[in-house]
């Protein structure tokens, strides 16, 4: 890697580099690092943008976080909305691609443009058809399969009914995520499984699946970011109902800061987010075994 | 392939362009006609004790334009805008319609700054976010308490910021044609709880186990329409005596909502899985009875226009009760005190012009199906053919206003009755839970109930 | 044999599966022509049975749509071109060129993506509004011009091209400009495609920034537009899935018309982390 450090920097290299790093720097600056201090701030304090109050409260909002029930609550279900999302996006994901990228499958753009569709259509327009889709009376699903169930109301089936409709949205993401790693395998090593006599699952056991690896990092790291950030299905969806059964951690933070303007404890859960976050996605990359 | 396809696709989203863009130029030539129809300027002073007096020039007669946010329907509010501006050519007010939930995050954020609109629809829920920036109105109390109810709950050290221009509140909505096939009359029409709670039970159909029709349905609006109301009829207010402290988990509340639970679950007239929403369950011919808030009327006439519905005032346990039910306002606009001062003065113009204006009151009552707060409109003829508004006019005196309650109290009540009918907690516990939660998001509230004005308060 | 009946089953499958994935769109999509009353009746029917066109004739009557829909198209697009170029412009910095710093400025320009929205709007907004960007598309292109996602990727595609065409091009006396936009740039044709319908797509959904900042109603967004059909009490279901089908349109023929490189790009600079 350090053999190819240019021995000499051109003029015209360090003036681009330095233009590039103040941009970018003064755009990260101004549009993140400032807002995030101003809100870091703002999460000891008493601070309603609304009313003008802002009083000092030390670690209070941080104490009302941690010693608050629902929090853990709507915790628990973001950790099981999230894991059990991923796990059937990425199982989906690969396993269509792969059937996709099969010589079995002729029509593959046409699958590839099916799957997407979901992805594409803004969630509050999914999250409204689906929701009439759960009726208990008068939905698709109910009907089609002669149930009975109030899928949205019942506690035992709620957060599964929020979560199966997430799936179906996001799955084309890592059908074609996982196409794109699968054109650019490369052919002499699957050639050469081949020759070894390798058969169809051998090769995707030892060689596909650990040559995908980082595509499945790079899906994981973004579902997480994603899903931890999670709330317009929950909105529409079931209002965090019923009682509390469908709470979802960034539900919450939603419901502070906009709904009750408490900005200082809104401010405070987003921070406790943004560190699981962070330990969750460095979390993945140590489980995969990556480095950077 | 692939390009006949998108060829295709391309055609369509031309063909659907075009056509919206055809549907807006009739529409906006109707748009034109109506103004120009409607150019008749009155030519005397109007109003009852608030006088509209047109001869007063507005902003020197120099022109001025302002804008005027809201949420709802533009038509409504264009009327008022296009009486205002054939008296005064040279205001011109822009009307800038938001949807309305989002509403709420927006305008005070814009009202926080110097762009913010001169003038703005309010609503008394998000009355604490909105309170900072409003301009007291240039029109003496006395005026006000003279020609409008329930003034004196608005009024804020002497000075009034907004008023109710109507008042909003429960009444029963019967299925016309259940009610007949099961061989029930106007004589049936209960009074009490318990009558209807049997009307209930005729009017509901099973096949075996099996629900077909609902006597009565309060899915997902029982908190609204039964938790926060029927505690009044049994003398208890919802705030404490420190109009401060709720009083969601008194011996009334545990009362009405045990009747709510007795009435699905040992009278059997309806199911919490039975139909998502009340409200469309009886728009789709399932439930025969619900009680909903005025806005409903509407909702039948436009969405539901196959139901042949009646309306009855909501029952009460003793025929006597310290108030029928709950109302709330829908308020008069809001003047903003950051606005530059020409544009304020066309703001306050206007708004007394909205109060003094009959016409303009009864549009916007009949539109929200809100009883009208002015009292010489209490017995006009427009307002009593509709009948949501009828049932409430012999009481509606007795109906009683809280003040304008965080959002908390509602939506702690929706959760405690979530909890109760789904997620089998009992009655106390979650009653208590939501006192308890109410309490503590209210916390940094400065919400004062007003119970205490009310005309009969004990 | 055995291979076609495995064809045939597997393509079963798939379908079955794109049935299911697409039954909801048909299902949004027969109801924009439906009155609200037949999409709520207890008699569920697929296909219309009062078939009406108003969902979509009246959009006009909620908001312009027209004018929505070329003003969302040239901010997107605006938006777009501006974030690929300043993401192949940084990742080419962050990954060919060696300087102090360089870990961090990378490892900051990826946690940036972990920052929950919520936390920096407000803020945000009161920066716009003392910048006297409100109801300005300024407000709208100038925060969104570098993307950390956009960055990221750029960096991870860029880095996979070969150093000998650069020094190549140094030795043949090119200054760094010339390499970016002669040689580098052109090289990332399909991380850019990537980059630029990860781009459209968000920029084209975002709902509320947009509504924040843009009050006119002439210069708002169809992504806000769409919100509109949320009334008080009730939501107008029929013309909210009128609106969507046409808004995903053009989103679904950009994928479409770049599908190829987009799978591309994304495997040049995902894969190679």
């Amino acid at each position: 890697m350090f053999k190819k450090t240019h021995p000499l920097q051109s003029k015209s290299e360090i003036i681009l580099r330095n233009i590039v790093v103040a941009a970018m720097v003064i755009f990260f600056s101004v549009f993140l690092i400032i807002p995030i201090g101003i809100a870091f701030a703002g999460s000891f304090h008493e601070w309603n943008p609304l009313s003008g109050t802002y009083n000092f409260l030390g670690l209070e909002n941080y104490k009302d976080v941690f010693t608050s029930g629902l929090f853990g609550k709507s915790m628990l279900n973001t950790l099981i909305f999230s894991v059990v999302v991923i796990i059937f996006r990425v199982g989906l994901g690969l396993g269509i691609a792969y059937a996709i990228y099969s010589t079995l499958i002729k029509y593959k753009s046409f699958f590839r443009a099916v799957y997407y569709m979901p992805v594409v259509t803004p969630m509050v327009a999914v999250a409204f058809v689906w929701k009439f889709m759960y009726n208990p009376q008068i939905g698709t699903i109910n009907q089609i399969f002669g149930l009975d169930v109030n899928w949205l109301m019942n506690p035992k089936t709620a957060l599964i009914a929020v979560m199966l409709m997430t799936i179906w949205k996001d799955f084309g993401y890592a059908v074609v995520m996982y196409m794109a790693g699968l054109y650019s395998l490369p052919a002499d090593a699957l050639e050469a499984a081949k020759v070894d006599g390798a058969n169809a699952w051998q090769t995707f056991r030892y060689i596909t699946l650990p040559l995908l690896k980082p595509m499945t990092l790079f899906v994981v790291i973004n579902s997480i970011i994603a899903y931890i950030q999670a709330y317009v299905q929950i909105l529409i969806m079931t209002e965090g109902g019923p009682g509390t059964a469908t709470y979802l951690a960034s539900y919450i933070i939603y419901d502070e800061a906009f709904v009750k303007y408490n900005f200082g404890y809104a401010s405070a859960l987003s921070f406790v987010l943004f560190v699981i976050t962070a330990v969750f996605s460095w979390l993945s990359f140590r489980v995969s075994g990556t480095e950077e | 392939m692939k390009k006949k396809m998108l060829a295709a696709m391309m055609a369509a989203v031309l063909a659907v362009t075009g056509l919206a863009g055809c549907g807006g130029s009739t529409e906006k030539k109707e748009a034109e006609e109506k103004t120009e129809a409607k150019a008749d300027v009155p030519k005397e002073p109007f109003g009852d004790t608030i006088k509209y007096d047109l001869t007063v020039e507005i902003n020197d007669g120099k022109d001025i334009s302002i804008e005027l946010w809201e949420w709802g329907s533009d038509d409504l509010f264009q009327q008022v805008i296009d009486g205002y501006t054939a008296i005064h050519p040279n205001v011109s007010i822009k009307l800038v319609n938001n949807p309305w939930e989002d509403y709420w995050t927006k305008l005070p954020l814009a009202l926080d700054g110097e762009k913010g609109p001169a003038i703005f629809n309010i609503h008394n829920s998000y009355h604490e976010n909105l309170i900072n920036y409003l301009a007291p109105l240039d029109i003496p109390l006395e005026d006000l308490q003279a020609d409008f109810t329930g003034v004196d709950a608005h009024v804020i050290d002497g000075n009034v910021y907004y008023i109710d221009y109507g008042m909003m509140t429960g009444s029963v909505y019967y299925n016309k044609k259940m009610w007949e096939e099961a061989g029930l009359t106007d004589e049936d029409i209960p009074k009490t709880w318990d009558e209807m709670r049997e009307v209930a039970k005729k009017l509901t159909i099973k096949d075996g186990d099996k629900l077909i029709q609902a006597g009565l349905n309060f899915n997902d609006d029982f908190h609204q329409n039964y938790l926060l109301g029927l505690n009044y009829q049994l003398g208890e207010n919802l705030f404490q005596e420190d109009g401060k402290t709720p009083n969601v988990n008194s011996d009334a509340m545990k009362q009405v909502m045990q009747m709510l639970v007795d009435m699905y679950e040992t009278d059997g007239v309806g199911s919490k899985d039975f139909g998502e929403k009340g409200s469309d369950s009886f728009g789709q011919g399932q439930s025969a009875m619900v009680i909903q808030w005025g806005h409903f009327y509407n909702t039948l006439n436009t969405t539901w226009s196959d139901i042949d519905f009646g309306v009855f005032e909501i029952p009460t346990f003793d025929g006597e009760p310290y108030a029928y039910n709950r109302y709330n306002g829908e308020s008069t606009f809001g003047v903003n005190k950051n606005a530059p001062a020409d544009q304020q003065a066309v703001a306050q113009d206007f708004v007394k012009y909205f109060l003094a204006n009959d016409d303009a009151q009864v549009a916007f009552n009949l539109a929200m199906s809100t009883f009208p707060a002015k009292k010489s409109l209490a017995d006009n003829e427009k307002i009593l053919e509709n009948p949501s508004l009828k049932v409430l006019s012999e009481h509606i005196d007795h109906y009683i206003w809280p003040g304008p309650m965080p959002s908390t109290v509602e939506t702690s009540l929706k959760k405690a009755g979530q909890d109760i009918f789904f997620n089998g907690v009992d009655i106390e516990t979650a009653l208590d839970e939501a006192q308890e939660n109410i309490i503590k998001d209210m916390k940094n509230s400065s919400f004062e109930s007003v119970e205490n004005l009310y005309a009969y308060a004990k | 044999m055995r291979r076609k009946i495995s064809s045939i089953a597997l393509n079963i499958l798939l379908l079955m599966l794109g049935v299911i994935t697409v039954y909801p769109f048909v299902w949004m999509l027969c109801s924009s022509f439906k009155k609200n009353s037949e999409i709520m009746a207890l008699e569920q029917h697929l296909l219309p049975q009062e078939f009406i066109l108003d969902n979509y004739v009246n959009m006009n009557a909620h908001f312009n749509f027209l004018r929505f829909f070329i003003n969302s198209l040239v901010v997107t697009l605006v938006v777009t071109v501006l974030v690929v170029y300043t993401s192949t412009l940084c990742g080419f910095v962050l990954s060919k060129y060696k300087f102090k710093g360089r870990n961090l400025i990378f490892g900051f320009v990826l946690s940036t993506m972990m920052v929950p929205w919520c936390v920096t709007i407000i803020p945000k907004y009161s920066m716009i509004q003392s910048f006297g960007w409100m109801d300005s598309y300024k407000a709208l292109i100038i925060p969104a011009m570098f993307s950390g996602f956009g960055i990221f990727m750029m960096k991870q595609h860029i880095s996979s091209l070969p150093d000998e065409i650069l020094e190549a091009a140094r030795i043949d006396g090119a200054n760094e400009f010339y390499i970016f936009q002669r040689i580098v740039f052109p090289m990332s044709k399909n991380g850019i495609s990537s980059i630029a319908i990860f781009q459209f797509l968000w920029t084209w959904e975002d709902f509320l920034w947009p509504y924040l900042v843009i009050n006119t109603q002439e210069k708002q967004l169809l992504a806000v537009g769409l919100k509109m059909f949320n009334g008080q009490y009730s939501t107008d279901y029929g013309a909210l899935f009128a609106a969507t089908a046409i808004s995903i349109i053009p989103v679904l023929l950009i994928y479409l018309f770049f599908q190829k490189q987009f799978i591309a790009g994304i495997a040049a600079s995902a894969v190679k982390g």
